[in-house]
């Protein structure tokens, strides 16, 4: 019973504890949780002693007007993925149980 | 792991445009020829892509305290390569470039080549040594993924050291800052992502066995045993 679902089992555990260490780390309150990418160009900017804002795009781009617009975006790029996904495995699991019916 | 736009000097920039570029060129060139032999393969190409599009949208607080996203890359490599794994990940950073500031276009090249290139070329390297060991192929899976996500922030790491190197201790003092900012955030998240991966894996050696033996992903052989393991759902899911 437990040998066929071994693999949700170790990702479910994997999850939670994953989760656990995340709820552990921002209790401690010193933490924004900010991105990896600005943290990187925060420190590009201390090893070159120029501020963040003096970077200016090589080439123009759009910048999201906020961060609600941003996240929208983001929804999108991911629902994208899983319209696709789910389609997919919807084609599979229809095409077995078809050629299983015949 | 994405550099942002203006981040790089344009000497970096171009030196990266330089370096993907074959890759790219590679992946339309295989991705061509792919669509024009068998179209049966797009439904499992589209599954690896949607993998890229999911993951690299969701950024994860990590132990470090800063949030960072997945790539999901391992899958595609394993299934269809390195080049074509190029493409779709180059698809994804230009629609984050374009609509969400997120990285650029000029530091394109530099992101392609961590995500999209040095990531699954680590990875498909790992898959090559374990495919035809005794290991369980759902290890492979996770350690490929993980390996992929890691190594794409090692790189990003890399590549800003070069053009950033510190004052005092230049390339490899600033490489530890950067590795330390990017590459430690990013272990958890690469635990995890391996973990999901496998499981979507195990998924498809039970809806689509054949389509894997004939991309020659894993072995017959190894498949069969898999879907041994797995066999009680199979019977159990004939019940319901």
């Amino acid at each position: 019973m437990i040998g066929k679902y071994k693999l949700e089992l170790i990702t479910g555990i994997v999850l939670i504890a994953f989760i656990a260490i995340f709820l552990y780390v921002s209790a401690g309150g010193s933490h924004e949780f900010r991105g990896s990418d600005d943290a990187g160009s925060q420190k590009i900017a201390e090893l070159t002693g120029h501020p963040v804002e003096s970077f200016t795009p090589l080439i123009p781009q759009y910048v999201p007007p906020s961060g609600e617009i941003e996240s929208t975006l983001f929804a999108l790029q991911a629902s994208f993925g899983g319209l696709v996904l789910g389609l997919v495995f919807g084609y599979w699991l229809g095409q077995r149980k078809t050629s299983s019916a015949t | 792991m994405h550099i942002m736009e203006g981040f790089l000097p344009w000497q970096w920039c171009f030196v990266w445009w330089l370096v993907a570029l074959p890759f790219l060129i590679m992946g339309i060139l295989e991705l061509r020829a792919m669509m024009r032999k068998d179209r049966e393969y797009l439904p499992l190409l589209g599954v690896c892509g949607a993998f890229i599009f999911i993951l690299s949208a969701l950024k994860l607080p990590s132990v470090t305290g800063s949030c960072s996203h997945p790539t999901g890359t391992g899958l595609s490599t394993m299934c269809f390569g390195v080049f074509i794994t190029s493409i779709v990940g180059a698809i994804v950073l230009l629609f984050q470039a374009l609509l969400l500031a997120h990285g650029g276009l000029s530091t394109m090249g530099a992101n392609m080549v961590s995500m999209a290139i040095g990531g699954p070329v680590a990875g498909y390297a790992v898959y090559r040594l374990l495919k035809d060991t005794k290991v369980n192929i759902y290890v492979t899976v996770f350690l490929v993924t993980a390996v992929a996500d890691l190594v794409t922030y090692v790189i990003t790491s890399f590549e800003l050291a070069l053009a950033y190197p510190a004052q005092t201790g230049g390339i490899l003092a600033s490489f530890e800052a950067f590795f330390a900012i990017f590459a430690i955030t990013q272990v958890p998240l690469a635990i995890v992502e391996g973990c999901v991966l496998a499981l979507v894996f195990k998924y498809i050696v039970t809806l689509k066995p054949e389509i894997l033996i004939k991309l020659n992903v894993f072995s017959e052989d190894q498949i069969a045993r898999a879907r041994q393991q797995d066999s009680e759902v199979l019977s159990s899911e004939g019940r319901s």
